[in-house]
């Protein structure tokens, strides 16, 4: 699935977009929650459909400039990883792991802290009692990423963002400048999260309800 | 010493035991050379790649202990892809083949699979000892053939491994003759077991002192199996959930007061903070307490245990004991040598639970503090100077700022000045990890007063090539680098390439170092392997030599390019 997530610079002219990548779709099947997700991002995906990891795009809209936040960038029109990269300066090998769907960090491999230990806190927020059962409920709650891979404007390097762990676009917002800040120096203000839609139009985040 | 026969300078040398003073004992002379590597029972190789185990088999043919590390360190992070490596099964195989007796085998981030486990419980009659420690690839059945077939066997420690769970059978193939067992650590086990039989083990082994038990270990086992073995030294708690006021739960009130030679307690992997109770007579014994498995132990939950234990040397808890918390770890634990912190809630920033506050009162406590890991949502400077002046005796310093680029929030400046006051004052300090807002001037305190370090793990931080070199120049005893997403290029990565054959190993990922400079490194140092991940969906690699490369690292060797490298893997 392919929700692309774009952080826009200030800008109104320039394109360049986020590649976001839904990771551990895999593992979402089963979910009622995938569902839930799939509607309110306005994703039409059938229930059938999930059984493979698919492109998931959603409709795009207008910008509105009712806030301070400037334009984002917006993609090109190119989802395809190789050939931004090849419009960049300076392209780099891509390093997200399509078939890893066991990472669950903000960015991949942050904080430190090994896979192993991070399973065990997942594992015991599932009931150990009536488990069968409850399984369809404890997943929703248990946490099961969704991966995304987001990426900023002039910076080289997309980072992975497991979107489960926000509750609000805000957050999501501010977790994402927090970890750009370092390769970009940028101003909470001056950016706006978007996201592309399975017709490659980029919608601003925030229209949907986050659930 | 050349006056003496070979007999005494091997004996000797049965006297020197660490690595280090073995390897240089057998640089002095030819003649100290054969006798070292003839009498060498115990072997250390860092990286299973720098050598092979053809040449290790042939130069120490009384080999008795091997002990192998695999994929690198930021492997535990997922940054490294599955199946890059680090593959137990050639040294195995080559280790059967020869006459080597092996007794003990200790493995590190390796891939270890079913097969090798059974050629290894069948090729070697006297062994002893198996301890794998982040491995992958194995089953329970591989599991199960150590058990059955290694008739001598003490040591069985699986800790923090992937491991596929078919259900264990496995504990019951110990066959009924194995009473030998000295440790037994099946805590990273998810699956069931058959509890007569773990019951029946104990039973049998007089010897055992250290037991550590999975999660489906109910307390009422625990109950049985204390009964069997109030030797243990060290226990690992599955299951703690069960009524208080319950039969089972006075009989283990009784007899884990009978348990008075537990000295290390861990696990707690599913537990009732009521039942914690009756852990406290053993508490005054513990020198090591590990807590950071267990859920739903809150703040008070975990200071009402912690006043008991004032012997404490080794405190590994999760961040939700709180500052608080920590301040009383401080006033009762004045023997503690090592804090683990951990954090409880990673990406919850909105639940502050351990701040530099902790730390501070840690530091003022417990004097012989010498080994941290601390993750906390925030640090300041002044806290950090405050630790560096009450503690001097660091060997292991990592703190983990969960916010990667996080400043000071008293002062909004960079954590500089805080890590540099730490490196000043702890002049034995062997391994660092840095995090939070940090610039090039970080590296230019590590570079002066760092002398001893030989470890350093640098996140999200510096400015340009000049970090990396002062840590590259004035390092010289610097090992192990890793560095992920930070502004280091060519530049840093080619001025000393000679440096490299000091170190067992530098890695590189999300930085600015380009594939032609790879390139020149590995052309001009052939005993390095350079390594570059490309795990692109792009299935050639891009010639262009300006390309950045996300993932490369480099290590030492004494054979070459390795022949088991998947295809994403572009050796140089």
């Amino acid at each position: 699935m392919e929700l692309q997530l774009g952080l826009a610079l200030p800008t109104p002219n320039m394109v360049k977009g986020f590649d976001l990548n839904n990771h551990g779709l895999d593992q979402l099947k089963e979910m009622g929650g995938l569902e839930a997700w799939n509607k309110a991002a306005g994703c039409f995906a059938d229930k059938d459909c999930v059984k493979s990891k698919r492109s998931f795009e959603q409709a795009f809209g207008n910008f509105t400039e009712e806030c301070r936040t400037k334009p984002l960038l917006l993609w090109s029109g190119q989802p395809n990883e190789e050939e931004d990269h090849k419009d960049q300066k300076k392209a780099t090998f891509s390093t997200t792991d399509e078939n890893d769907a066991e990472e669950d960090d903000q960015v991949v491999g942050w904080p430190p802290i090994k896979t192993w230990r991070k399973k065990i806190f997942q594992q015991q927020q599932q009931p150990r009692v009536g488990r069968a059962e409850n399984n369809r409920v404890a997943e929703n709650e248990n946490g099961r990423s969704i991966y995304v891979k987001v990426k900023m404007e002039g910076v080289a390097i997309t980072r992975k963002v497991d979107i489960k762990l926000y509750h609000s676009y805000q957050s999501l917002t501010n977790s994402l400048i927090t970890m750009f800040a370092k390769d970009k120096k940028c101003d909470e203000d001056d950016y706006i999260l978007t996201y592309q839609d399975k017709e490659g139009d980029w919608l601003i985040a925030g229209d949907i309800p986050w659930q | 010493m050349n006056y003496f026969p070979d007999e005494v300078v091997e004996h000797v040398f049965d006297f020197i035991t660490s690595h280090k003073d073995r390897n240089s004992v057998s640089l002095v002379c030819k003649s100290w050379y054969k006798i070292e590597r003839y009498s060498r029972q115990r072997v250390f190789i860092g990286n299973c790649y720098s050598i092979t185990p053809q040449r290790l088999i042939a130069r120490f043919p009384g080999l008795k202990s091997l002990t192998l590390k695999g994929k690198p360190h930021f492997a535990d992070f997922n940054l490294v892809p599955h199946d890059w490596g680090g593959f137990v099964d050639p040294w195995i195989k080559a280790l059967a083949k020869s006459r080597i007796g092996l007794e003990e085998l200790r493995l590190k981030r390796m891939v270890v699979s079913d097969d090798s486990l059974e050629l290894l419980s069948k090729s070697f009659p006297n062994f002893k000892s198996l301890v794998l420690v982040s491995c992958e690839g194995f089953t329970t059945d591989g599991v199960a053939a150590i058990a059955a077939n290694c008739r001598f066997l003490r040591e069985l420690d699986l800790q923090e491994n992937e491991v596929e769970d078919h259900r264990g059978h496995w504990l019951s193939c110990f066959p009924e003759s194995c009473t030998s067992l000295v440790s037994l650590n099946f805590a990273c086990l998810k699956g069931e077991i058959n509890l007569a039989s773990l019951e029946r083990l104990v039973a049998r082994s007089p010897n055992l002192k250290s037991l550590r038990l999975n999660r489906v270990v109910p307390l009422d086992t625990l109950q049985k199996l204390l009964m069997r073995a109030p030797q243990l030294v060290d226990l690992g708690i599955g299951s703690y959930v069960d009524d208080p006021s319950s039969e089972v739960f006075s009989k283990l009130k009784a007899v884990i007061q009978l348990c008075n030679s537990i000295r290390s307690l861990s696990g707690f992997l599913e537990v009732a903070p009521c039942c914690m109770s009756a852990i406290y007579p053993i508490c005054e014994n513990l020198t090591f307490l590990n807590l950071s498995y267990a859920p739903g132990l809150q703040g008070n939950d975990l200071t009402k245990l912690v006043q008991h234990c004032r012997k404490l040397q080794r405190l590994w808890i999760l961040d939700c004991i709180g500052d608080k918390g920590l301040g009383v770890v401080a006033s009762t634990c004045k023997e503690l040598q090592e804090l683990r912190v951990f954090p409880s809630d990673p990406f919850d920033a909105g639940n502050a639970a351990v701040t530099e506050e902790g730390l501070v009162l840690i530091s003022a406590g417990c004097p012989k503090l010498n080994s941290l890991l601390y993750f906390c949502h925030q640090m300041t400077n002044a806290a950090l100077i405050t630790v560096a002046k009450n503690c001097t005796n660091f060997i292991r310093f990592r703190l983990c700022i969960l916010d990667p680029v996080k400043a000071d929030p008293v002062t909004n400046q960079p954590l500089d000045e805080g890590f540099g006051a730490i490196v000043r004052s702890n002049k034995s300090l062997k391994r660092l990890s840095l995090s939070g807002l940090l610039t090039d001037q970080v590296f230019l305190y590590i570079g002066m007063y760092a002398k001893k370090l030989e470890m350093l793990s640098i996140a999200f931080a510096g400015d340009s090539n000049k970090g990396m070199l002062y840590v590259l120049n004035g390092c010289k005893k610097l090992r192990k680098l890793e560095i992920r997403d930070c502004p280091f290029g060519d530049v840093a990565l080619l001025e000393d390439m000679g440096k490299y054959e000091t170190m067992r190993s530098l890695w590189m990922s999300s930085c600015e170092v380009t594939l032609g400079a790879c390139k020149t490194l590995a052309k001009k140092m052939p005993s390095l392997n350079v390594e570059i991940i490309n795990e692109s969906e792009q299935l050639e690699f891009s010639l262009d030599d300006r390309l950045l490369v996300d993932k490369m690292y480099l290590y030492r060797t004494l054979v070459g390019h390795r022949k088991d490298k998947p295809e994403y893997v572009l050796l140089l």
